[in-house]
């Protein structure tokens, strides 16, 4: 059995807006094992960056249990869940978000920044997370310099630089056209197999899905069992 | 902290002309405060120079116009610590065409012989001392007021009186240096006392007095007009600079007003660059959540913005100190009405001041946007649009 890296038990989030409460997720269970590719799929507003977002604690559940990485993110801190999403967490967002007056060897050197590795070090480390997604002659380069298939493959080596166990990524290829989509998705599947990265896809597309091992759906802010797939 | 620079650098850099803008309108702001300090400085806050702390002018306490009968002269003389008393009459006359504002200098009768006693920093060729001292109408005149009129030995200088009610013909014989207050001609009290009709005779606008020691004045002041308080005219004595000051307190309450405006330009400039703040972070809160995913603290959020705030302002304090600087020596070397501005300079204690405002600037204008952006939860950030 290997190891269960994330672990959710009746997990809800709900958004209070102006009086109103939504549920977004609804008593998710869910568990992921260190080493899986999983893709998450579900209509638009069914929950996908939502759950996504409770991994990556970068949002707080308002109910149940989650672990990630052995750690019960409800008992860290601000300021600890910081420190700990910049060790285990890598975040692929779908509009890249890169910081435009950025270099891409400089947006991938910023996590790093919060590390006690020296400039020296930093620099080396964000080359070759450059150099694995194929991008080493494009280090100096501004984000608008790059095609959009470039830039995301710059944020994935922006998530990958601080080595973490986990890669999320949020609709990824969603703004990307056919062939920069399948690059992003070859690079994400080499991340798992080569280097044994976990990791998330959440997707609309049914190919993009097909490069992980698994595929869960969420329906309604609920997670659907596993095998199960919509009608 | 310093990590973060380069970051701060490329996003004070994001919107040229924003920044340039910025930077400009703070300069402006900062060069006039600064300005305003040296000025403030230079009449409030300087220390009188050696030559100048030892003396002390004496005038009737009613006004500076009535005067005062000369015997005055010989009973301060007897106070104890004091060196020497010399008469000084301001002569106010008319040089040529009044209305050339060029033409206004400062003439004063004095005692000649007294004269480089009590303004011991006065320095002239003996041959021209001593031609000076030797004739009745002869007048010594200050390097600078000689250049700028350009009077040169032997010239003669016509003064159409309008206080006294005589016109007096002098010769320069003398021309001399002096550190400061150099725009000044000096003639015979002797040659404009016996040019007077005899009713106004016998009588002294001031007394210039030179005291043995610098921690002798205060003493000799309050002695001085302790002497002549039952008298019939009662005098006022008080240090050259001090006195000096009194000139410029003609012009109104100069110190609330340069204070006033100073403060109202610094609240402005706080005004505009709040705003421009507030603007460039709005625009930003999308990159601020995804720092935050990156693992980045409100902390250094904050730095990070609080820090390119400070970095513009300084850089606007930077140059307006420099702009404030290059005035000043244009004032102190153009014609000017009070012989305190010929010290106005931005100096370490103006340049410190300024800069600390332009720090102030810095943090107060980006205070409140920089904590509500590091503040944002992520996901509100991320959404964030604009
Ligand atoms: N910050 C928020 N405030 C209020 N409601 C929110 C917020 N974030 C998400 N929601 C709501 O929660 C539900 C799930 O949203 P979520 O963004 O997770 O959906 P999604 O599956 O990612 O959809 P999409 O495919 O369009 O990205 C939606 O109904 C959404 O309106
Ligand atoms: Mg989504």
């Amino acid at each position: 059995m290997t190891e269960i890296v994330i672990q959710t038990r009746d997990l809800d989030k709900e958004f209070r807006r102006d009086g109103f409460s939504i549920t977004a997720l609804h008593r998710i269970n869910l568990e992921v094992r260190r080493g899986e590719f999983l893709a998450l799929m579900g209509p638009s507003g069914s929950g996908k960056s939502t759950l996504l977002h409770l991994i990556a604690a970068m949002d707080r559940p308002t109910r149940g249990e989650i672990r990630v990485l052995g750690q019960d993110l409800r008992a860290l801190s601000d300021r600890e869940v910081a420190r700990w999403r910049n060790r285990h967490i890598g975040f692929v967002f779908q509009t890249f978000n890169l910081i435009p007056v950025l270099t891409a060897i400089e947006n991938v050197e910023l996590p790093l920044k919060l590390t006690h590795l020296s400039k020296k070090e930093r620099l080396a480390h964000a080359e070759t997370a450059l150099r694995l997604v194929g991008l080493a002659d494009r280090m100096h380069h501004l984000p608008r310099q790059l095609s959009g298939g470039q830039e995301q493959r710059v944020a994935i080596a922006r998530a990958i630089v601080t080595d973490p166990d986990l890669i999320l990524a949020d609709e990824p290829t969603g703004n990307l056209d056919a062939a920069s989509a399948q690059e992003v998705l070859t690079l994400l599947a080499k991340l798992n197999q080569e280097f044994g990265k976990t990791i998330i896809l959440v997707t609309h597309d049914p190919h993009a899905a097909r490069f992980a091992g698994k595929t869960r759906y969420l329906e309604k802010g609920e997670l659907l069992p596993e095998g199960q797939v919509p009608d | 902290m310093f990590r973060h620079i380069p970051l701060i650098l490329k996003n004070s850099w994001r919107n040229r002309r924003r920044t340039t803008l910025t930077v400009l309108s703070i300069s402006v702001s900062l060069c006039l405060l600064g300005l305003l300090m040296a000025l403030y400085h230079a009449f409030y806050l300087r220390e009188a120079p050696p030559w100048q702390a030892r003396r002390l002018i004496t005038r009737n306490r009613v006004s500076l116009a009535v005067p005062m009968p000369i015997y005055y002269r010989d009973r301060i003389r007897q106070v104890p610590g004091v060196q020497e008393v010399m008469i000084s009459q301001w002569f106010g006359g008319v040089y040529k065409d009044s209305r050339d504002p060029n033409n206004f200098f400062a003439r004063f009768a004095v005692e000649p012989e007294k004269l480089f006693v009590i303004r011991g920093e006065i320095r002239v060729p003996e041959d021209q001392k001593r031609a000076f001292l030797a004739e009745r109408t002869a007048c010594a005149v200050g390097r600078r007021l000689a250049e700028r009129l350009g009077f040169r030995l032997g010239d003669r200088i016509t003064l159409k009186g309008d206080i006294f009610p005589v016109d007096l013909e002098l010769t320069v014989r003398a021309i001399w240096d002096a550190p400061d207050n150099d725009e000044v001609l000096y003639f015979h009290w002797k040659y404009l006392e016996e040019s007077l009709p005899p009713a106004r005779q016998g009588l002294v606008g001031t007394f210039s007095i030179l005291a043995e020691r610098p921690e002798d004045v205060t003493r000799i002041a309050e002695t001085v007009d302790a002497m002549f308080r039952n008298a019939t005219v009662q005098t006022r004595t008080e240090t050259e600079q001090a006195f000096a000051l009194s000139f410029v307190a003609f012009l109104g309450n100069v110190k609330a007003f340069i204070l006033s405006i100073a403060a109202a330009v610094t609240f402005t400039i706080l005004l505009v660059s709040a705003n421009t703040m507030a603007m460039s972070v709005r625009e930003r809160i999308r990159e601020v959540g995804v720092l935050r995913t990156l693992g980045y603290t409100p902390q250094s959020i904050l730095g990070i913005i609080l820090g390119e705030s400070v970095l513009i302002s300084l850089a606007g304090g930077l140059l307006g100190c420099g702009l404030a600087a290059v005035l000043c020596a244009v004032v102190r070397n153009g014609p000017i009405a009070f012989q305190q501005i010929r010290s106005l300079s931005v100096d370490a204690g103006v340049l410190a001041t300024a800069l600390a405002v332009a720090l102030a600037i810095g943090v107060l204008s980006s205070a409140i946007p920089a904590w509500g952006a590091s503040r944002t939860p992520i996901i509100q950030a991320l959404r964030h649009t604009g």
